[in-house]
């Protein structure tokens, strides 16, 4: 359902700095909170251009917080991040926002405007960066067609099932093309047969040259996509397979 | 710097003005429209929320229409007391033993002073026969046997500031042939620093209801963000600006201030209307061409950006530290 046309249509090849650099660079990256003590503990990895890569560990062991450290929601205690050439660990706030455009992030509570249709929950990124109406509604069409929604655009977000959200998330994620795409548990809150078409659509983005870092606790699931799999316990990096 | 992608191609030096201003319009065009598509959705916003929007549009109409309706009448009772000053003059009774003939030849000499606007004598004989016609004494006076009236040279003062009326009273009385000399607008001049006190007191309560539209639209505001928390949160996680989030609310105070100051407007114009029928009455009575009058186009326009600037000062206070908030968590 997802292969009715080519997917070099909403989702090119995204421009970058430079082919040689990793996209995600993390440089003994330790996050302690005041409370809980230390969620992350010297992380060091790279994510290169165009991989697809899981993040799996329990819950606790750090997924989130170090997915979170990417569009900079929290900055790292110590280490460095380099995301697309730049380093972020001392990014600007009002850089933050134009760090966050090149993202595509996806959430386990898909974070939809409930109030909002289906249109103008995808749409959000474009308005943001100031894309003309016409501009935009080519593009959220395009989007919505490629997660199969094309048909609900005028619903709102409780009216669809827990899959057909996340695939809203999803078309939200990769309207405004980004080169690189974060997801936190897409698929904790699904079943595996939705899980499993979720994880395909994020291997189709992959295809066509996205950079993809997906972070589950699912590890039958994670397996059976034989990537490169980064694992976290308690906050260190125990592993890449 | 560092996520700004710098051109690959230079274009030629002669060239980079010309490329530089239309990108410089176009982008003034996107302003443009950005713009008006969010004061549309903000406007839709408002609309889509009758009851409460008209809650903060009536309470910024009241607080406006209170002083802008002072105001007008303060404006209005203006116009006739300044009116009333032109024709400010001064009585130089004469001593009682001078014959009209003394006063006739002073008030020759007076007229030629530049300080007096004018000066003509009232005979003993006018006096007389005007007392006589006002006071209901007529038959009383022709009982007398001689004329106990002096002349008098009705003065009309130049300048009618007080300063120069007080000093011009001085010289008048200085002058050999006076006995007494009154000064007709004493009771004009009372008013008119009654008008200013009163000026002022409005001066002060339009400060004080200017500051209360302020927070009226501040605390609507603050209210509004806190329902759209989580929208504000997830557009900024998607990467948008401050300004962009600011730029609703923005919005939203300047359409709160702007409708509660076109209903002020129509509240004060019908205050306006309410006395105008026995205003004009009375100044009819008076054989006055006085008409009461409506705002004026300065007033109303005065009126519209003062409204404005509060509403969206107003908006910009309480989003701005909304946004200090949220970033430092």
């Amino acid at each position: 359902m997802f292969s009715r046309q080519p997917l070099t249509g909403a989702v090119k090849v995204p421009p970058c700095n430079s082919l040689l650099m990793s996209i995600i660079e993390f440089k003994h990256v330790t996050k302690r909170y005041p409370e809980s003590g230390e969620a992350l503990s010297d992380v060091s990895f790279a994510i290169e251009r165009g991989e697809m890569a899981f993040l799996t560990g329990h819950s606790g062991a750090g997924k989130s917080t170090l997915l979170r450290l990417i569009p900079v929601i929290e900055r790292p205690t110590r280490g460095e991040i380099i995301i697309d050439g730049v380093p972020i660990h001392a990014l600007q706030g009002r850089r933050i926002p134009y760090l966050r455009r090149k993202l595509g992030l996806i959430f386990q509570d898909y974070r939809l405007l409930n109030d909002r249709t289906i249109f103008d929950n995808v749409a959000l990124p474009l308005l943001i960066t100031g894309h003309n109406p016409q501009d935009i509604g080519r593009r959220v069409r395009a989007a919505l067609d490629k997660v199969g929604l094309l048909r609900k655009e005028k619903r709102l977000p409780p009216a669809l099932s827990g899959g057909e959200k996340q695939r809203v998330g999803i078309a939200r994620a990769i309207v405004h093309k980004p080169p690189l795409i974060l997801a936190d548990e897409p698929t904790g809150n699904l079943d595996r047969e939705l899980a499993e078409e979720i994880m395909l659509m994020f291997r189709e983005f992959n295809e066509v040259g996205v950079t993809v870092m997906i972070a589950s606790h699912d590890l039958d699931l994670v397996r059976r996509f034989s990537r490169r799999t980064l694992r976290l316990e308690q906050g260190r990096l125990i592993g890449v397979s | 710097m560092a996520f700004k992608r710098k051109p690959v191609f230079r274009r030629g030096l002669f060239r980079m003005p010309l490329q530089a201003d239309t990108r410089l319009a176009d982008r003034f065009k996107a302003y443009l429209s950005i713009q008006q598509g969010s004061l549309k959705q903000s406007f839709g916003r408002i609309w889509q929320t009758p009851v409460a929007s008209s809650l903060t549009i009536f309470v910024v109409a009241i607080a406006l229409a209170l002083p802008v309706s002072f105001h007008a009448l303060i404006q209005n009772a203006r116009e006739p007391i300044e009116a009333l000053e032109t024709t400010s003059q001064i009585s130089l009774f004469l001593k009682p033993e001078l014959s009209n003939d003394v006063g006739r030849a002073l008030a020759e000499k007076l007229k030629k002073n530049p300080v007096l606007k004018g000066a003509s004598l009232m005979t003993k004989e006018d006096g007389l026969r005007e007392l006589g016609a006002y006071s209901g004494f007529g038959d009383a006076l022709a009982a007398l046997s001689s004329n106990p009236l002096p002349a008098v040279i009705i003065v009309k003062p130049a300048a009618t500031d007080a300063d120069s009326v007080s000093r011009l009273l001085v010289e008048l009385k200085s002058l050999p042939e006076a006995d007494l000399v009154q000064f007709d607008n004493e009771w004009l001049q009372k008013l008119q620093a009654l008008l200013a006190i009163t000026e002022r007191t409005v001066m002060a309560f339009s400060i004080l209801l200017g500051f209360g539209v302020l927070f009226i639209v501040g605390n609507t505001i603050r209210l509004e963000l806190q329902n759209r928390h989580e929208e504000i949160a997830i557009a900024k996680i998607l990467g948008a600006t401050n300004h962009f989030i600011r730029r609703p609310f923005i919005h939203s105070g300047f359409w709160y201030a702007i409708l509660g100051a076109v209903l002020a407007w129509i509240v004060a114009n019908l205050l306006i209307l309410g006395v105008q029928e026995p205003v004009n009455r009375l100044a009819e009575l008076y054989g006055s061409p006085y008409r009461l009058s409506f705002l004026r186009m300065g007033d109303t326009l005065i009126l519209l950006s003062i409204a404005t600037l509060l509403g969206v000062s107003g908006a910009w206070i309480v989003v701005a530290h909304f946004l200090r908030k949220i970033d430092a968590d």
